[in-house]
Formats: structure tokens, sequence, C-alpha cells
């Protein structure tokens, strides 16, 4: 009876359009959503070249420090090259800069003056790299004026100074290489598949539920065994989840190129529990809410809408806030557990949290399996 | 009135997702809340640091401390939440000042400083500002007979500093948050309105109630019609909350030009969401796809016009795909309202095309309408 259940329904699942759009194709979509989204996001972070224009008017060609510096900068053969600069009159710099060619423009006066539209972080650094050169020149005065104690201008104290103003200094970097904060979101989507995975929970349960259809009744008045019944389908209800992450996973690391980190066994072992507890939180749904088909479907397609966006789904800095703020919420939240998850084995490699996360989803899928099984017990109806 | 009745018996049956999408809109209009009311003056963009000091604060160590201090938004975080705070941008650079630093520095050997950097705009900026501060410290130790000296040289030249002016008088921080919120609002109006007006015309689709109102002599078009008025209500309701939620959130630059032209953006494209609703209606027969089509059609088009994410991360394909969509052109236009100074026909050009484009798609969703509603009367 276990085998035969099972066989039918498997067929009966994957038959079934709306389970299978939720389950296989809706986590697809919204993963090339995300990637055509959120593609570039990271790319623009990055430092790029600014473009600027500067008044060529005499106090700017007189000017060697302002003259070779921007110079340099804008060299293209540059690996530090930071402005791409035009030189230009006046009219010509304004014009630039209300079409918006240009982040902004410098003129040489008494003090050097930068126009720019509006505030923003390139004009921040473009004034953060005039500030510099401004005070390049009184290094140098500074320099000349300590080493020969005059005011001549000597080419070779100059050339020293100015190398040891553009010489790197020593700053060791020793952070994780991979920060790619725009992963969370795949993580999280992952979490939602795994989520979504109480749809079929609840589809197997509900048919053998008398109050809920007509299928339920009939194994309700019939001697087979009930637990066989029940197991056999959420075995087949689990299959198909399993089979949706399998197709989700190859999808986001062969096509999004999704990064996992190294550790495959760790990611399959997080997926499986994590299939476990969606399944779970399904079957609790439909075993303790007394209500429709749709209604049920509806409540489970809410709540893990309601999980994931605490788990940083709709923001990615979401999870980062609660776990700041009001940590509970994530300790007990099942996708936010999976997205730490596969966020600690990104970030941190496997250890204590991954593991700590790994318990956590065990217990939750262990209690609400329970719950469910108190509530199926000995049901009995004076009348459907 | 049979049909208000129908209506707003179904609008009650939908009250949970419209609850849910104001919520997430208050959310996301809200979470830019925390900006001031800035003066149109330049503000520079200060990066978040934290500082790990293991050596004592006094002299050259001090002063470093106190330049990026002055230089950034130091920010305070626990410890064991620090690695996590990088990678969630939180802060942008760390850094770490060893035990000795002081001592290590003036007598020219290494002093090994160590920092954690994110990598984007705002730690490039916070580097800038590290290795100028060591470079000129360095250059200084060799001409200073004391720490004081040294000290005194370096502020006097890091207090320097060129003039910087802006010209656009515009509140961008204000109009960037009713940018945001009313880009977000393409998505709640994109569910809400599908959700709610696929559901109440499955209801009237309802075979019984169909074949009675084929069999009337109501012509299809003005049946069309006065469905399409009672959802207009709904839609209408609908544009209303999300203003006034606006007005509530974003405040004073509402009640200008700007907040007006947000408005009408926002009321032009209502009409629009309600005719593809409208279509979409006609179209899905199966109540169970309705959830899978709306989540499909409004993350769909929030995701590729930039509701989401700013317009100017998307790549140029996205964009251009994007430009087959309503959404794109409604949002197009928020992001252009940010950026207008003066409002005269060449400002207004771009948004005024923008508008009628959308206007073109509600009127082509409308004929579609019309001809597949002529389509299944027939074949009924």
């Amino acid at each position: 009876m276990f085998t035969h259940n099972f066989k039918y329904s498997l067929k009966t699942l994957f038959k079934n359009k709306t389970l299978i759009f939720w389950t296989f194709a809706f986590p697809i979509i919204l993963g090339t959503f995300f990637n055509m989204a959120f593609s570039n996001i990271e790319k623009n972070e990055t430092l790029s070249i600014i473009d600027i224009a500067i008044v060529e008017n005499d106090e700017f060609k007189n000017n060697k420090v302002f003259l070779e510096t921007i110079k340099t900068l804008s060299d293209k053969e540059n690996e530090k090259r930071l402005f791409d600069t035009k030189y230009v009159d006046i009219n010509e710099a304004k014009k630039l800069l209300s079409n918006k060619k240009i982040t902004g423009y410098l003129i040489l006066e008494d003090t050097p003056k930068i126009i720019v539209n509006s505030s923003g972080i390139n004009e921040t650094i473009l004034k953060y790299v005039i500030d510099e050169i401004t005070q390049n020149e009184i290094i140098i005065n500074n320099i000349i004026n300590n080493k020969i104690k005059n005011n001549v201008y000597t080419d070779e104290i100059y050339n020293e100074v100015m190398q040891k103003l553009e010489s790197n200094i020593n700053i060791n970097h020793i952070q994780n290489q991979n920060l790619s904060y725009t992963m969370i979101e795949y993580y999280t989507l992952i979490a939602l598949a795994c989520l979504y995975g109480g749809i079929l929970g609840m589809s197997s349960v509900g048919k053998t539920q008398a109050n809920m259809c007509s299928t339920g009744k009939r194994i309700s008045v019939s001697s087979t065994s009930k637990i066989k019944i029940i197991f056999s389908s959420i075995l087949a209800s689990y299959i198909v989840e399993l089979i949706g992450i399998i197709l989700l996973f190859l999808y986001t690391i062969f096509i999004i190129k999704v990064d996992y980190g190294n550790n495959l066994i760790l990611v399959i072992l997080l997926s499986v529990v994590g299939s476990l507890t969606g399944l779970s939180l399904g079957i609790l749904i439909t075993t303790v809410l007394k209500s429709n088909f749709n209604i049920k479907l509806g409540i489970i397609i809410s709540t893990t809408t309601l999980l994931c966006f605490l788990s940083g789904m709709m923001g990615i800095t979401m999870k980062y806030t609660i776990d700041k703020n009001i940590p509970i919420i994530n300790k007990i939240n099942p996708a936010s557990m999976i997205t730490d998850g596969f966020y600690s084995l990104y970030y941190y490699g496997a250890g204590d949290r991954f593991y700590f996360n790994i318990i956590s989803l065990l217990i939750s899928a262990g209690i609400m399996v329970l719950i469910s099984l108190f509530s199926l017990r000995r049901k009995k109806y004076d009348s459907i | 009135m049979i049909v208000f009745k129908t209506f707003l018996k179904v609008l009650n049956k939908c009250k949970g997702i419209i609850i849910f999408e104001t919520a997430l809109l208050i959310f996301f209009g809200g979470y830019n809340i925390e900006t001031n009311d800035v003066s149109i003056n330049f503000v520079s963009s200060n990066p978040n640091i934290l500082i790990i000091n293991s050596d004592k604060k006094e002299g050259i160590t001090k002063n470093l401390i106190n330049y990026i201090e002055n230089n950034s938004n130091i920010v305070d975080i626990d410890e064991n939440l620090i690695d996590d705070a990088l990678f969630y941008r939180d802060v942008n650079y760390i850094i770490y000042i060893k035990d000795n630093f002081r001592n290590n520095f003036i007598n020219n050997n290494e002093i090994g400083i160590e920092v954690k950097s994110t990598g984007d705009y705002q730690s490039s900026l916070a580097e800038m500002m590290l290795s100028r501060y060591l470079k000129i410290a360095s250059i200084y130790n060799e001409i200073s007979n004391s720490e004081e000296e040294l000290i005194s040289y370096i502020d006097n030249t890091l207090q320097n500093k060129s003039e910087i002016e802006t010209t656009s008088k515009l509140n961008t921080e204000k109009l960037n948050k009713a940018t945001v919120y009313y880009n977000f609002t393409n998505y709640c109006f994109l569910a809400g309105s599908i959700y709610v007006i696929c559901l109440v015309l499955s209801s009237f689709r309802n075979k019984n109630i169909k074949m009675r109102t084929i069999i009337s002599s109501m012509n299809y078009k003005k049946y069309n019609r006065k469905l399409l008025i009672s959802c207009s209500m709904f839609a209408i309701t609908l544009w209303l909350l999300y203003v006034l939620l606006s007005f509530i959130l974003i405040g004073s630059i509402m009640y200008t030009t700007h907040g007006l032209l947000y408005i009408i953006n926002a009321l032009v494209f209502t009409f629009c969401t309600l005719t593809l609703a409208f279509l979409l209606g006609n179209i899905l027969k199966n109540k169970t796809v309705i959830n899978g089509i709306i989540n499909v059609v409004a993350l769909g088009s929030s995701f590729l016009c930039g509701a989401f994410v700013p317009m100017e991360w998307l790549p140029d394909y996205v964009i251009n795909i994007a430009h087959i969509l309503p959404s794109y052109y409604f949002i197009k236009n928020n992001e252009l309202l940010k950026t207008i100074e003066v409002f005269n026909f060449d400002t207004m050009k771009p948004i005024i095309i923008n508008m009628i484009i959308v206007i073109i798609f509600s009127g082509l969703f409308i004929i579609i309408t019309n001809i597949i509603s002529k389509r299944q009367r027939k074949i009924d």
C-alpha cells in the first residue's frame, strides 16, 4: 500500500500545475529577475573614472603642481586613473555641467574653486582630490622652506616630495574576499523554494483529511493504515520538493553563477534540512487550520513571503538590521536560518554558526511535525 | 448597485494582500525618513568607518583618530557583528591600529596598519583619507624635531581646503525619497490592482452569471465599460491611499509642483494598471492561476524597470527590454522629476511624452480586452 500510494502521489503532484508553478517555475523566474536587476549593482558601487573639466586659465597653466597632478590622474596609461578631464573655457565648462556631461569643474583663482551640480560621492571625491593637490603645494613649500631655509624653488626638492606623495602607503587588507552581498538575494530565493515545499506538504496531507476533499473522506472510511498513506504522501512530496531544489541549484550555479562557497556537501545538507522544515511548515498549517485549499495556499504563500522578507529578500540589509536589533526573530524564522546557513558557508566557511542553523532547522521541523501529528490523531467527524 | 455590492464583497476577501503591500510600501517609503531637511549647500559623502585602536590614544595616534573622526561617520558596532557589518555595508572601512603604532611611526619603523574594506566608493574614499594622512605624516616626520611639531605641520596642512559651490537649488535628498517611494508604488499598484480586479472579474465570469449576462440586451462594450468603471473606483481608492501615505512619509516636497507631478504621474499609471488588470482578468479563467500571474507580472515589471533597484544601476539590455513595459515610462518620469529645477515646456516635454506613452498602453489594453471579450462571447 505504501509503494502504491507513493507512486500515485508522485504522479498526482507532478500533474498539479499550480503546485509545479510555485515549487519549480516561480523560484527560477524570480531568480532570473534577481539576476537581471542585481547583476550590475556591485560593479556600480566600485570607484570608476569621473568626468571633470578644468577651466584652462593662466593661473592653472602656471601652477605646476595642479597641472602635473591632474595630468597624471587623467592619464589613460595610469592604473590609478581617476579622472577623464576636459580642458575648456568657463562657458564650455558651465555648459558641460548643466548638460550633466561632467561631475564638476575646477577654476583656479586665489583659492581653487569647484563647481558641481549637487552633493554626491563623485563630487566628494573630486573635492577630496582637489583638497589633496592644494595641500601638496603647501607640503612642497614647507619642505623647501625647511630644507634650504629660503624660498628658492628647486626642481630636485619638488620632484622628491612629489614622488613621495605619489608613492603607495603600505596598508594591509585583511578582509574576507567573499563580500558579494547580492548573494543574499539568491540565498533567500533557495529559502523561499524550501518553504514553498510546504505547498506540496499541504497537498499531500490535505488529500488525507476528510474535511478538505472527497479523497480524504474516502481514505478516512477505508480500512487502510492512515499512517502509511500519510507518510508515503509526505515522502512523495519531499522527493518532488528536492527535485525542484536541485533544478533551482543547477539554474543558479550554472546560469546565474551564484557562489555557494566551497563545501558542496554542506550546501546539500542545508538544502535537504531546509526543505524538510518547509514541508513541515506546510503540514502544520494544513493540519492545524480548518479552511479550504485556496485559503491554506494563500496562507502558506503569504507566510513564506513574510519570512523571506524578514530574511532579506526585498532588501538585503533587512536580515542584518533584525540581527542587530531584534535577533530573536531571526532565531525562530526558518527562512533566516536557511539564508544565514548559506551566508555563513559563503562568508565564514563551515563552522559553529552553520551547524547552529542546521540544528535550529531540525528542531523547528521536529516541533512542527509533532504538533501536526497530535492534530492528525484520532479525528472523528459527526458530520462533514 | 449589484456590481458595487459584489465588488465590495470580493474586495473584503482581498484585504490581506492590500494590507501586506501597504505595509511594504510604508516600510520602503519610511526607510529613507531618517534623512534630515538638508540644506542646498554641498554636503560631503562621509564613509562609515570603525577604528579599532590597540595603542594608547596619545600623540600622533590621537591625531590620526581625530582626523578620521572629523571626516567620516564613526560607527560603533558590537564586536561579534563586525564582519557581518562589513558584509552588509553597515561599515565601509575598518582600521586596526596596532599596539605601539605611535612609537613605530615616530621612529620610522613598520607601522603595520591593517584594514578591512568593502571595496565600494565609500571605502575607496576612506582609504584615500587614511593613506593621505599617513603620507603627509611620514613626509613631515623627516623634517620635524618633535611630535608636537609634526602634529602642527599635519594640522596646518590638512586644514587647507578648496571651495565648493553647488549650482542646483533642488532639495535632492527629499526628491530622491519621493522618487524611491513612487517607484515602489509601481509594484503596489500592479499587484493590488491585478489581484483584486482579477478576482472580481473571475466572480463575474461564473458560468451562471455569465450566461445571464450574455442573453441580456446589454452590449458587450457597455458591459465591459460598466465593469471598468466599477473597478476604477477601487483603483482610484488605492491611488488615493498611496498618495495620502506619501504626504505622511515624504512631507513638505509633496506640497510643491514636484509633488503634484508625482501624483499626476501615479494617476496616469493607475489608469494603465487598471486596464492591464482588466485585460488579464478577461484572459485568466482559473482563480488559482491569478496569484502566480500577479507575481510574475508585478515583480517582473518592478525588477526590470527599476522599481526596486535604481534605473541607472540596471544593465543596458534590461533597460532595452523594459521599454516594452508601461512601468518603464512611469518610473522614468519619477526619475526625471527629481532632476527638474525649472518647469517649462522644454523640461516638461519628456515627462508629457512618457505620460502619453502610458496612456497609449492603456488604450491598447482596452482594445485588446474588447477584442478578446467579443471573441469569448461568440465562443461561449
